[in-house]
């Protein structure tokens, strides 16, 4: 069977999308359960001290620090398409690229526990 | 995606990306966060393949049995799954609205990623190509035959669907079969008819005088042809044997004299495993081959074996393009054949192997066990 990748972007306006990556997990607090859509994660910070940028994440009571990373090697963000019923193809499935990453800001640093109370809607669990 | 709920309009990876120093921006769940198991991310090897993919050139082929590969105009890649442990959450880019033109300084999340599937370069898997190829060998006067049908036959698009391997590759897979296109199939012709058309272009070349260094390819195919020959497998067999030398106007052939011996050396011994001693077999190809034609038995490297018994040398059919094309399965035939093997005898054996990412060197230290009783004696290779 063959799959076409489809990109209807092509190579100039492929849009960009980015990541934000941390180590641990986030966990919401156990009355929320799953409800999570639309809820706040955290905030973040840029600032820049002598030549590099910094960016602070704070979820919770925890501070997470990080830098902007360009990505050695790109992702492309692809979409699994069921086909529908009676298209020229005969295969169930078709893909098709519909974002780049080349981006991310990655929080690397073990977090920091922020001794003031803010609002804790969230909090951040580490391993 | 679904469209947003409410008002909400974020800046998306614009907002996030761009954020300045001194500024601040609120991450949150997007209204659609969810596991969206149809978003895959890809990582992308280098600009060749990215440009191939954001050109639309990208194909995944496989059956639903085998791994998939994703196959680009020219090159072949395995497809690995990659987990990761971290939290990688996505973040789709801004979703213009028009009512709004403003973004909220606000980040949406909409998927954690659980990883990414990586692009291996890897072989293609072309060894399945010559399976389906010889499941009907294409005879001259098949088309008097009953059996009409197109079972055991493939189209270019039938073979797309079933190799995996990029066009490219595929297309160097069939010439190295000799594989010919015939009625919209590929097909490889069957031994004996190749031997018959050749001979038929040999004969008539001493009958009309034509020069093998430079036979002109209407009058071989309109000869042929009114004695009953097919054109596509006459023209197959000049490019089989031959190279064109495009002069003027008229394409002219030039038979390579090697290739012809090496065919009738191989119908002199039969197929693989056919053998007989060394004297018999260079008299009667002495007697197949045309009068000038140098035959020295180095130019059946790689297509026969020497074996001495008793007194006597014997020579063994044995070729390496019928061999299977993945390391693993090779060395599995040659030790078969063979327990010990000196370097000499095994290096065109081998010669072809091409494996992305290990030398020559690094196959043999994979799949052979190497001996060599001192600093002056030959290496020895046998099965790890």
């Amino acid at each position: 069977m063959e799959i076409k990748v489809k990109c209807n972007c092509g190579v100039e306006n492929c849009s960009e999308w980015a990541i934000l990556e941390l180590q641990g997990v986030v966990e919401s607090q156990p009355s929320i359960a799953n409800q999570i859509q639309g809820l706040e994660i955290g905030r973040l910070c840029c600032s820049s001290s002598s030549s590099q940028v910094n960016y602070t994440f704070t979820v919770g009571y925890h501070e997470l620090s990080g830098t902007k990373v360009s990505l050695k090697k790109p992702l492309l963000v692809l979409k699994k398409n069921k086909q529908e019923e009676g298209s020229v193809s005969n295969n169930e499935v078709d893909l098709e690229v519909i974002g780049i990453i080349r981006h991310k800001i990655l929080f690397k640093n073990r977090p920091k526990a922020i001794i003031s109370r803010p609002q804790v809607k969230d909090k951040k669990a580490s391993d | 995606m679904a469209t947003n709920k409410g008002d909400i309009n974020d800046g998306g990876a614009e907002s996030f990306l761009t954020l300045g120093p001194d500024n601040s921006v609120t991450v949150r769940y997007h209204p659609d966060f969810g596991p969206h198991s149809d978003l895959i991310l890809l990582e992308v090897p280098d600009d060749s393949v990215l440009n191939d993919l954001l050109r639309g050139r990208v194909t995944i082929r496989g059956q639903f049995d085998e791994d998939a590969v994703l196959c680009t105009p020219s090159s072949t890649y395995a497809m690995k799954f990659v987990g990761t442990s971290n939290s990688v959450f996505l973040i789709p880019p801004r979703k213009p609205n028009l009512s709004d033109p403003q973004p909220n300084p606000l980040v949406s999340v909409l998927k954690l990623a659980p990883g990414n599937v990586e692009l291996v370069l890897t072989a293609p898997r072309l060894d399945k190509l010559r399976f389906l190829l010889m499941q009907r060998l294409y005879k001259i006067d098949e088309e008097d035959e009953e059996d009409c049908s197109s079972e055991g036959l493939y189209t270019w698009h039938d073979l797309i669907c079933s190799i995996q391997a990029s066009d490219e590759e595929l297309r160097e897979g069939l010439k190295f079969l000799s594989a010919v296109e015939i009625n919209g199939f590929w097909r490889i012709v069957h031994p004996k008819s190749v031997n018959m058309i050749l001979t038929m272009v040999l004969t008539n070349s001493v009958l009309h005088d034509w020069s093998l260094d430079a036979l002109v390819e209407e009058e071989v195919l309109s000869v042929l042809e009114s004695d009953g020959f097919n054109t596509t497998i006459v023209k197959h067999c000049l490019e089989t044997f031959g190279t064109k030398n495009e002069n003027d106007n008229s394409k002219l052939w030039g038979l390579d004299k090697k290739r012809i011996a090496v065919h009738f050396a191989k119908q002199v011994l039969g197929s693989n495993g056919g053998k007989m001693r060394l004297e018999i077999f260079i008299e009667k190809w002495m007697r197949n081959v045309q009068k000038g034609t140098p035959f020295d038995l180095n130019m059946l490297e790689g297509e026969v074996l020497y074996e001495t018994i008793g007194a006597e040398t014997w020579i063994k059919a044995f070729s390496v393009a019928d061999l299977p094309l993945t390391p693993d399965a090779r060395f599995s035939v040659l030790f078969k054949e063979r327990a010990k093997w000196a370097w000499k005898d095994l290096e065109p054996y081998v010669r072809d192997l091409r494996v992305p990412g290990i030398s020559s060197e690094g196959l043999l230290i994979k799949y052979t066990r190497r001996v060599q009783p001192n600093a002056d004696a030959e290496p020895i290779f046998s099965a790890r």
